[in-house]
């Protein structure tokens, strides 16, 4: 029994680290325990990740074993490590003596130097390395198997003894400071005002390039609100978002900049005028999809992004829109005829903008509008059945969405001074889906802790940026498997007091948990 | 209250209701716009007599070949969605990594000569190992990502195909990097190279790798509809889309069918992708996207869960496609454009497809 599970990890366990190897992770360790630990080489860090791979084949191996054993939990770790050990030492048996003999691999492999390989064969011939990381493998999954038998056993008996499993929550409201603050409605409000204070004062005290990526931050919240209300509050799956920002920033582009138009009118004018297109277009592109199913919506609001996209980089709307070289020179804000238009006055005017976005939809959630989109969003035909106007509150729903979206995109473009095609990609508007998904569905500090960690994250963690997109898509999958509510759910509105096995359920919206039947 | 009496007013007030809704008005009106539209801007290009003979052959021809692509490939999409009801957004993945392993083992016999020995058995292999390594990419997507998704409601798994389809082609560009490879032919099978047809006057051309991809298309679709139709396999996926809880209790494993299925679906994309990379000769990382995205407006267009539908969508639409910047007299750089507009206007007219969908199951 150990020995089936644990091939069956050791076949995993290979893949896993042989993609890791081939797209780089190992040299990416090596640097980052370099650069942060200040550690003097890479290799260093290279074989913690071969040893973490090799624990958490075994550990891993052990986990899928129902009854607790330690000749099975040894056999396991046993046979995944051989396993592992073997492919990803044949492996990099080939890597090693194809190189040796002289073959560049990097016109097929871009990540296979010979720097690259060599961290992992330590400079020894092919055979031996295979040997050496092989053995390196079998040893930590023995070691792995070893620790995860143990951790479950520790668990078993707790069970056994009746004492209930802690979640994180719980374990953090029994620290005195934080139950009384999270309980006290006052020191909450005290709280929020420091936090307030401290980010009213901090563009002083930011450089340049902190005060930049703070306000993208910022524009990237406002995104997700918008964003939220369409997918969160009313559950029509938009992934063509970024059309409304680009409708956004490229009027405001375009009227304020000298060059396609000549009309160079105000920044305070044409922001307005920015909000109002992005929301006739979020009209607009409502009609066409009112009717659609889920799938069916997210497709065609695809399609409708790269429309935009496309034609905002065609030739034959050059004149329009500037074409791929895009619009330069786009005007900033001028107050007492000062252009106030650098990213220190920008980070107060995204500030300001994030303020209102939360007060809108913080006031629309609970409002009339708000319970027709979540009665929408539960079940459609029940909330025409209650006399709901489903066609009006969708269209509200992208009105609104695509006005906050106008105003992020009008303010980008002008804190940039330029706007093009490239700012469009569909990626920015799964970026923004993402952190919608990831810090919560439907809840504001969600969208906000969402905005943080997928955009403010890799700025801290620069040496990362390769990896980002690749993180990026691992992370939807594994969020959407793990916790589909996301990071900071919203909260359900409670009729009565939850019993203890519904307290989960009461967190999310019902798109993301029910749905046993019929899906 | 004369129940009587209120009970006839309601019978009217329905019947009424019933005959000519705001949306079948704004369809309608939405349907003679675009009509007229069309008729103008064909009328111009008839009169202007732009195109010769030979410019609508050449376009119906090409348009022909990257139809009979986009069918392939949407045959993998209608697979997946009649039993899952999910659209495999990494599907147009599954295809590109198809196609870089059809690249790796296509480099590998040019350089070794193999290539201009033996064409005939080096492309044999090359489909073998890009269908192959698409399959196994299916299997495991399926495993990794959609399995433990299977109860959700319709968002969750569709979210996590945009993570694997992010996912797929990141690793892609990590692995192998961001410039364009360029499918090295063998000899006997170069691109841009074929049979020279005399119409009106003007040569229009035929290229080998034209006719490669379409005879092999077409054998995969009379494959595919054999399969479904004749073999147990094919009963059982068609059981497992009509009701799976019914498939279960006749014996169906249904665990085993839907990874057949995506098993299947990554075959067809991996010969899809070999395909595009013998005859376009193109492959980078970002491949994958477009012609999945115009794929699934083929799957749609021709019914989802519908196979012939599938088929028929692909052809029309590599048809539309390639004719309609001309007919409408507009840059050939909006094709993209006028495929999503297509996807839209089928949308709104008729959701179910050309040959209706083939879900027995109504969906929520």
């Amino acid at each position: 029994m150990g020995l089936r599970t644990g091939i069956r990890t050791g076949l995993i366990a290979a893949i896993v680290t042989i993609f890791l190897i081939l797209i780089g992770v190992h040299m990416l360790m090596g640097r980052l325990l370099q650069s942060w630990f200040y550690v003097p080489a890479h290799w260093p860090g290279v074989w913690l990740m071969v040893v973490l791979l090799g624990l958490w084949a075994g550990s891993r191996a052990v986990g899928q074993m129902k009854a607790r054993s330690w000749g099975n939990a040894l056999l396991a770790g046993a046979s995944a490590g051989i396993i592992q050990g073997a492919l990803a030492g044949a492996a990099l048996y080939l890597l090693a003596s194809i190189t040796q003999a002289g073959v560049d691999l990097r016109a097929w492999l871009t990540q296979m130097s010979q720097e690259s390989i060599a961290a992992l064969t330590l400079g020894l011939a092919p055979l031996p390395a295979a040997g050496f990381i092989g053995g390196v493998l079998l040893v930590s999954a023995l070691a792995g198997a070893a620790w995860r038998e143990w951790r479950l056993r520790v668990h078993a008996a707790r069970l056994a003894r009746g004492e209930r499993t802690v979640s994180l929550r719980e374990r953090l409201l029994e620290i005195p400071a934080v139950a009384q603050v999270s309980s006290n409605p006052l020191s909450r409000r005290v709280l929020m005002g420091v936090f307030m204070v401290l980010l009213l004062i901090a563009p002083f005290f930011l450089g340049q390039y902190w005060n930049y990526n703070l306000g993208t931050v910022g524009i990237y919240v406002i995104l997700g609100l918008g964003l939220n209300i369409v997918v969160g509050m009313a559950g029509l799956l938009d992934l063509g978002y970024v059309a409304f920002f680009a409708v956004g920033a490229y009027t405001m582009a375009l009227l304020t900049a000298p060059q396609p138009h000549h009309i160079q009118m105000s920044f305070w004018l044409a922001l307005p005028i920015g909000v109002l297109l992005a929301a006739i277009a979020g009209i607009l592109l409502g009609i066409p999809v009112l009717r659609m199913r889920g799938d069916y919506l997210a497709i065609v609001t695809l399609g409708f992004g790269e429309i935009i996209r496309i034609l905002s980089k065609s030739d034959v709307l050059t004149g329009f829109t500037g074409g791929p070289r895009g619009v330069r020179n786009v005007g900033h804000p001028v107050l007492f005829g000062k252009d106030i238009g650098n990213e220190f006055y920008f980070f107060y005017f995204i500030l300001i903008g994030v303020i209102l976005a939360i007060i809108i939809t913080r006031r629309l959630e609970h409002s009339r509008v708000g319970r027709a989109w979540r009665a929408m969003r539960e079940d459609e035909k029940v909330a025409q059945a209650m006399g709901i106007y489903t066609l009006k509150y969708k269209l509200m729903a992208f009105a609104m969405g695509a006005a906050m979206a106008g105003f992020s995109g009008a303010i980008f473009a002008s804190r940039n001074s330029f706007t093009g095609p490239e700012d469009f990609v569909l990626l920015v508007s799964i970026n923004v889906l993402a952190l919608v998904i990831v810090g919560g569905m439907g809840s504001i500090p969600g969208v906000i802790l969402g905005a943080f960690v997928l955009k403010g994250l890799p700025e801290i963690l620069r040496e990362l940026e390769d990896y980002r997109v690749l993180v990026f898509g691992a992370l939807l999958v594994v969020m959407m498997i793990v916790r589909p509510q996301g990071l900071w759910p919203a909260s359900r509105p409670q009729l009565e007091r939850p019993r203890p096995e519904e307290e989960a359920l009461e967190e999310a919206p019902a798109e993301l948990v029910e749905g046993e039947v019929g899906s | 209250m004369n129940v009587a009496a209120e009970s006839s007013k309601l019978r009217t007030a329905r019947v009424k209701e019933r005959k000519v809704s705001l949306g079948l008005l704004l369809r309608l009106g939405i349907g003679l716009l675009v009509l007229a539209f069309f008729a103008y801007r064909f009328y111009g290009v008839l009169a202007r007599q732009a195109y010769g003979a030979e410019t609508w052959a050449r376009l119906a021809i090409s348009g022909l070949i990257i139809g009979s692509v986009y069918a392939v490939i949407a045959l993998g999409y209608t697979l997946v969605y009649g039993i899952l009801f999910m659209i495999n957004f990494a599907h147009g993945e599954v295809m590109m990594i198809g196609a870089f392993a059809g690249y790796f083992v296509l480099e590998a016999f040019a350089a070794s000569g193999f290539s201009a020995r033996q064409p005939v058995l080096a492309i044999l292999i090359t489909f073998l190992a890009g269908m192959t390594v698409s399959m196994l990419v299916g299997i495991s997507l399926e495993r990794i990502a959609y399995r433990p998704l299977r109860g959700a409601p319709r968002l969750v798994p569709l979210i996590s195909a945009i993570g694997a389809s992010i996912f797929l082609q990141n690793a892609a560009q990590l692995m192998f990097g961001s410039m364009r490879r360029t499918y090295s032919n063998p000899p006997a099978l170069e691109r841009n190279v074929g049979w020279v047809l005399d119409i009106a006057g003007k040569p229009v051309s035929i290229t080998y790798t034209g006719v490669l991809t379409f005879a092999f298309s077409v054998v995969l679709m009379i494959g595919l509809y054999l399969l479904v139709q004749r073999t147990r396999l094919g009963r059982a996926m068609r059981a497992v889309a009509e009701n799976k809880e019914a498939a279960a209790l006749m014996g169906v494993d249904v665990d085993r069918v839907i990874a057949n299925t995506f098993a299947i679906s990554g075959v067809l994309a991996g010969a899809a992708g070999v395909m595009w990379g013998l005859h376009n000769g193109i492959i980078y990382h970002y491949v994958g996207f477009i012609p999945g995205l115009k794929a699934f407006t083929a799957a749609v267009l021709g019914g989802i869960g519908n196979i012939p539908g599938a088929m028929l969508g692909g052809i029309v639409l590599g048809i539309a496609e390639s004719l309609a910047p001309a007919v409408l007299d507009m840059p050939f750089q909006l094709k993209d454009v006028l495929a999503f507009a297509v996807l839209v206007l089928v949308l709104i007219f008729r959701p179910t497809g050309i040959l209706g969908e083939v879900l027995a199951e109504e969906k929520v």
